[in-house]
């Protein structure tokens, strides 16, 4: 496959619910009532349970690894949380060639609302072996 | 409170070691609802997160403002996590600072934890940045 600056990934959409929010908070360890205690979560002023960022940390993981396949390793990988999301909204996953110089490649990652917002973003660098 | 925490930066706290488990790797594959077959060998990338805490418990860091937000993570990686290693996670902050935001004050706390195998090679490192407001 031919890796091209500009080129974009195949997107990969999440359907995120409040019971995928309590199934990630046990397999994470993560408790914070934020993710599954509405009352809780609106006492912060939030809008009610929000995704865990390392949840969707894990959808743009996907996004990066479904794309990489056996092609090579992943080496860096990071995001930054701009917004909360809500369970029952999908969540869509993008990325873009950023860099590629020889066989490392630069991806430029990021996770939109249905509102089109971009909640996530980050960046992933790829050794192609 | 806040030179409380500095006074904190650059110390590391106690090891965590723990076990990559084929059902827990699965149990979290699963959550994240990523059914590559990989997940069956190796753990997917953000899966350190479940292995060990993320951050220390910063009991002090709870009496600034009412809650914690996830800044953002950065992991590198450096060799790959199989089921059945033994990985020891240590974990340090690397860095507290308060800035004025538009809805106040807000505290960033920052963390490194990096996490080796039972043959003593670094396999990954994450920086995260937690902050309360």
């Amino acid at each position: 496959m031919k890796v091209e600056v500009g080129q974009e990934i195949p997107e990969l959409v999440k359907h995120p619910s409040t019971r995928q929010l309590v199934q990630y908070a046990g397999a994470q360890g993560d408790f914070y009532e934020i993710h599954y205690d509405q009352t809780y979560a609106q006492s912060l002023g939030l809008p009610g349970v929000i995704l865990h960022g390392l949840l969707k940390a894990a959808f743009l993981g996907q996004l990066v690894t479904d794309w990489l396949g056996d092609r090579g390793t992943l080496k860096t990988f990071e995001v930054s949380y701009r917004g909360v999301d809500v369970p029952g909204h999908p969540y869509r996953c993008r990325g873009r060639v950023k860099r590629v110089d020889e066989t490392e490649v630069e991806l430029e990652v990021w996770g939109e609302n249905d509102e089109g917002q971009r909640t996530t973003v980050g960046m992933a660098t790829v050794e192609i072996d | 409170m806040i030179d409380r925490l500095r006074a904190r930066i650059g110390v590391d706290g106690e090891p965590v070691t723990a076990a990559v488990e084929a059902g827990h790797v699965a149990r979290f594959a699963a959550a994240i609802g990523d059914p590559n077959p990989c997940w069956t060998k190796e753990a997917p990338p953000t899966f350190l997160v479940a292995l060990a805490p993320v951050a220390p418990h910063l009991a002090e860091a709870e009496e600034y403002g009412k809650g914690w937000l996830n800044g953002g993570n950065r992991f590198e990686y450096f060799a790959p996590v199989f089921i059945g290693d033994r990985i020891t996670a240590t974990g340090h902050v690397a860095d507290v600072y308060e800035k004025s935001g538009s809805s106040g004050n807000l505290l960033f706390i920052i963390f490194e934890t990096r996490y080796v195998n039972q043959d003593a090679v670094v396999v990954a490192r994450l920086r995260g940045t937690m902050i309360r407001r």
